[in-house]
């Protein structure tokens, strides 16, 4: 770069009179690509990142003449800062940096995040979505409650359940998060109109909802401990029907501002807040009451499997009518 | 109310329950209400009753957490001085 500008002010001897510009000022802007022309001299500065690095090779074969090429047509401040060595190492570094990171990221969820079981539970269609937004909004009419396993051969069964696209009884993620980010962004919203929105409502309804999502798996997790009940698999089941209560919240939240009704309101909250519960009930049935455990034809097991499956009955009857109560209460009047 | 639910709360909430547990008495409290650590449970595992497992719990919290709990109470402690 040092060695160009004395080349170009020989070539045009400088005028002292008045300030004129010592370089031909390129009518692009800085952003805006090069002329064809330029771009297939090889110039660094029109490639794209990865042709880049393809370049930067060939330019560390060919040496210093291709330096000397590079700024020719160019400004010498655009051509001369990619030709520099220094900036060249600094782009590479940059280009593996990255590389490293995010292969280090990708392990990493790997390990944590199963991600084909997460995969599992975004498998959804249109007519799934809308037929489990009904089952949550209406649940009492709907006869079998079981899932579906999954056939592996003719007859064969393995652990697995159907995705949730062909067995509407199947927990899904797709309406939970939904019904999770469309309660924050609505209630926002609702804060809006009557003008009490502020940015920090948003991260803190966030971290409401999502600290009391986080305390019902606790709990539900610390009730499996005590009962004995391992289902150390279906932890996202669980986290996939706790979600499911923000359908409920929505419509009684859209019901609350709608009306001015007290009585509405009121009657609104018990109906969504019921139909959850009784949702959940019928769900998390097959999770906390497994049949394969309890089926020992011994006498006094049977007894004891009978006390223990009674005591199972009664925390999922909790869970669903109790701790559901007062959660979507806290939710929706918070 | 829904302050009650930050995480910084929920995480205080959590750290004070867990001290609760581990600032139990072994031989002064526990003992006397019959809540001793286990003896020797062997291989019943089946069907272990909600008490058992309840004992077995909270031996497990002090035997496990009591260095880390010193650690978490000491950060908390120093944090609360300067900050709170």
């Amino acid at each position: 770069m040092a060695h160009q500008r004395p080349a170009f002010t020989a070539a045009s001897p400088p005028l002292l009179h008045h300030p004129v510009p010592q370089h031909p000022i390129p009518s692009h802007t800085m952003r805006s690509p090069p002329p064809l022309s330029q771009a297939s001299s090889g110039s660094a500065y029109a490639a794209s990142p990865y042709q880049q690095q393809q370049q930067q090779q060939q330019q560390q074969q060919q040496g210093m003449p291709s330096m000397h090429n590079l700024g020719h047509g160019l400004h010498p401040a655009y051509g001369g800062f990619l030709a520099d060595p220094a900036a060249q190492i600094g782009l590479q570094m940059g280009a593996s940096a990255m590389k490293n990171s995010r292969e280090y990221i990708e392990q990493n969820m790997n390990r944590y995040v199963n991600y084909t079981a997460l995969k599992h539970y975004f498998n959804v269609s249109n007519s799934y979505v809308l037929n489990k937004l009904r089952l949550v909004v209406f649940p009492w009419r709907h006869r079998p409650w079981t899932r579906i396993p999954k056939a592996v051969g003719p007859g064969q069964v393995d652990g697995m359940f159907l995705p949730p696209r062909d067995d509407l009884n199947s927990p899904d993620m797709y309406v939970p998060v939904m019904a999770f980010v469309t309660y924050i962004l609505l209630y926002t919203m609702l804060a809006g109109i009557r003008g009490h929105f502020h940015p920090e409502l948003l991260g803190k309804l966030a971290s409401t909802a999502f600290a009391i999502v986080l305390l019902e798996i606790l709990g539900l997790k610390f009730g499996c401990y005590l009962l004995n009940i391992n289902n150390e698999s279906q932890l996202l089941d669980l986290v996939a029907y706790s979600g499911y209560k923000f359908v409920g919240i929505i419509g009684i939240i859209l019901i609350q501002e709608l009306s001015t009704n007290g009585w509405l309101r009121f009657l609104s909250f018990f109906y969504f807040f019921s139909s959850n519960a009784f949702f959940l009930l019928r769900s998390l049935k097959y999770v906390l009451l497994p049949e394969t455990s309890t089926d020992n034809p011994r006498g006094t097991v049977q007894a004891v499997a009978r006390a223990q499956r009674n005591r199972r009955t009664q925390f999922l009857f909790i869970y669903s009518y109790v701790v559901q109560f007062v959660f979507m209460w806290i939710l929706t009047m918070g | 109310m829904a302050m009650l639910f930050w995480f910084g709360n929920l995480f205080y909430v959590a750290v004070l329950l867990v001290n609760a547990v581990a600032v139990l008495s072994e031989d002064r409290f526990l003992a006397r209400i019959g809540w001793a650590g286990q003896q020797d449970q062997g291989f019943g595992g089946g069907d272990v009753s909600i008490k058992a497992k309840l004992i077995n719990l909270i031996s497990a919290i002090r035997t496990l957490m009591r260095i880390p709990l010193i650690m978490v109470n000491i950060v908390i402690i120093v944090y609360e001085l300067l900050l709170g």
